[in-house]
């Protein structure tokens, strides 16, 4: 190729490179960097503070009790979900009649945003008069206090976020799923392995890199849950909901401590970096 | 195939008889039962929603507590809760959300096509470093993640409250540059030869020749590009919280707070955000599940 050519894709490259360094990356180098300043409160500038910030933090055991909110939020809610969207796809994939609708309508919380979930469910699980309570009547059980207590608060929040999780990662699965090809498992059949026997020794082995994928995009994800707790419960009862991003949210914006804001900012960032490296390294190793 | 030589093959045989070995364990009748599980748990919400968002305030939570049937059928119907959303301004913030999702659609779509032909199409020094620094790391690191600091930078181009700190940020998409990289390096190379003989500059070639045959993929980044700003939430709670330039997202969550008993109104709002991307995602649902789960597994 002739020189001339040669900056062509350079200038196709240039707003999409330039914007992604701005927007995307120079504030992740911001983050850490912002972490390691403190407004003055004598006289309201921006001082360095070298490691302040996180001694600050690391002190504060509302930011250990939002880490471990959010350690056992994330126990629970992606084995969970990739538990329940496995199933789901495996449903889904059958060969039956009226299937494409199925799809269809499991499809319907993929599209809706966190905050009209958030907003929906939190009616739905309003103590006094709220639908699941209203089943609960029916029932005869008794009124159940699912946003309010310190017991039921934090599965709220995994259902609501599994409402769409659950759909969002069977889609990934369900392609997995089809890529397997059908005389793979035709001839698990012919040597006579059972259904059982099938999922655990085919199906499993061969959606191996799916679910990896799923694990750490979920992870992720659940990770960074803002939304239902904003408008939910907003941390409470107790912080036994104040997952971390809220708990960055609420010091940066509620009580305008962003250096703090950032610390924890940064704090996070590496432990994002430490599971999307495990990405890369569960997902090269296959190719 | 011989018959039973040991009881596996037996238990095999015997049920390839009946015609469905593999779903031995999961017959039609329990897939059908347990679809339907889920599609109640999918559907409750949305159709009692629905139903309520068309009901007098008053009577929005009538019949889910006790539940009964009604619940999910609207059967006080009335427009109180819309027309008093409309009156209240709502209409700004739809008209905002469609401007700024469209407005991306067609910049965005524009800047990650050039970078996806790039990408797919072009080899140049760097090629592999660009990709692997600038486009997989803002791809793996989540926007939320750094909003904060992205709000700090954004605030110190005195963009706060703008438009340009709502649209331009969100421009650049990892995911949709995938999609489009993806896309070109499978189109043929004679194709562009052709054109390139007859000295069609690069331009020319990807306006008269890719983006005619590009549909697909178009359609998909389309997509994506406007049902993740459709519903984007945290970026434009953060960036622009003045009424004028609200969003649909932000209005409705603001509302849980300043109108918080005012349920109909609520919902109203909710469905509204809802049924977009809906209407969008059922008839093009192949491209959108595409476009969402073709890098994952790429």
């Amino acid at each position: 190729m002739r020189v001339r050519q040669q900056i062509i894709p350079y200038l196709f490259l240039l707003p999409a490179l330039i914007l992604l360094i701005v927007f995307n990356l120079l504030p992740t180098i911001a983050t850490v960097v912002e972490s390691t300043f403190v407004i003055s409160l004598r006289s309201g500038e921006r001082v360095f503070a070298g490691f302040a910030n996180y001694n600050r933090i690391f002190n504060d055991p509302v930011f250990w009790k939002s880490l471990q909110v959010t350690v056992v939020f994330s126990l629970i809610v992606n084995p969970l979900q990739i538990a329940l969207a496995l199933g789901l796809s495996m449903l889904i994939n059958q060969k039956l009649p009226g299937i494409g609708i199925f799809r269809s309508i499991y499809l319907l919380p993929v599209a809706v945003s966190l905050n009209v979930t958030a907003i929906v469910w939190r009616l739905m699980l309003d103590q006094n008069t709220g639908m699941i309570n209203g089943i609960l009547f029916n029932l005869g059980i008794e009124r159940q206090p699912f946003l309010h207590s310190v017991d039921l608060a934090l599965w709220s929040i995994i259902m609501i976020a599994s409402w769409i999780g659950v759909p969002l990662w069977s889609l990934f699965i369900l392609a997995g799923l089809q890529n397997i090809p059908p005389p793979v498992l035709e001839a698990a059949k012919i040597d006579g392995a059972n259904a059982w026997q099938s999922f655990t020794r085919i199906t499993l082995p061969l959606l191996r890199r799916v679910l990896a994928f799923v694990l750490v995009a979920d992870t992720v994800a659940n990770f960074l849950l803002f939304a239902p707790i904003l408008l939910t419960t907003q941390g409470g009862p107790q912080l036994s909901t104040n997952l971390i991003l809220y708990e960055t949210y609420r010091r940066g914006f509620v009580y305008g401590d962003l250096g703090a804001s950032a610390a924890m900012l940064s704090v996070m960032l590496v432990i994002v970096f430490i599971i999307v490296g495990l990405e890369l390294y569960v997902l090269r190793g296959q190719d | 195939m011989s018959d039973a030589i040991n009881p596996a093959t037996a238990r095999a045989s015997s049920a390839k008889r009946h015609g469905k070995p593999l779903r031995a364990t999961l017959t039609p009748g329990i897939v059908y039962t347990l679809l339907i599980i889920g599609v109640l748990i999918v559907v409750i919400p949305l159709m009692w929603a629905m139903a309520a968002s068309f009901t007098p305030n008053h009577k929005v939570f009538e019949y889910a507590y006790p539940f009964t049937w009604r619940a999910l059928l609207p059967v006080d119907f009335t427009m109180e809760a819309y027309d008093n959303l409309f009156a209240r301004g709502f209409g700004r913030a739809i008209a905002n959300t469609f401007f700024l999702a469209i407005a991306t659609v067609i910049i965005g779509g524009a800047v990650n096509a050039l970078a996806g032909f790039a990408f797919g199409r072009f080899e140049f020094r760097g090629k592999n470093v660009l990709f692997l620094t600038i486009i997989m790391l803002s791809f793996l690191v989540p926007v939320d993640l750094t909003a904060i600091p992205r709000y700090i930078l954004v605030n110190s181009f005195g963009w706060i409250n703008t438009w340009q700190g709502l649209l331009i940020p969100g421009l650049a998409n990892s995911l949709v540059i995938f999609l489009f990289r993806q896309f070109f390096a499978d189109i043929p190379q004679e194709l562009i030869d052709a054109a390139r003989v007859d000295g069609a500059t690069w331009l020319r070639v990807l306006i008269s020749i890719i983006l005619p045959i590009s549909k697909p993929v178009l359609v998909a980044a389309g997509l994506l590009m406007f049902i993740s700003q459709w519903n984007s939430f945290f970026w434009p709670l953060l960036v622009a919280p003045r009424q004028e330039l609200r969003v649909v997202q932000v209005e409705i969550s603001l509302a849980v707070g300043q109108y918080g008993t005012i349920w109909n109104e609520l919902l109203a709002g909710s469905m509204i955000a809802a049924v977009v991307p809906i209407l969008l995602v059922i008839p093009f649902q192949r491209y959108y599940v595409e476009a969402i789960t073709g890098t994952g597994l790429e």
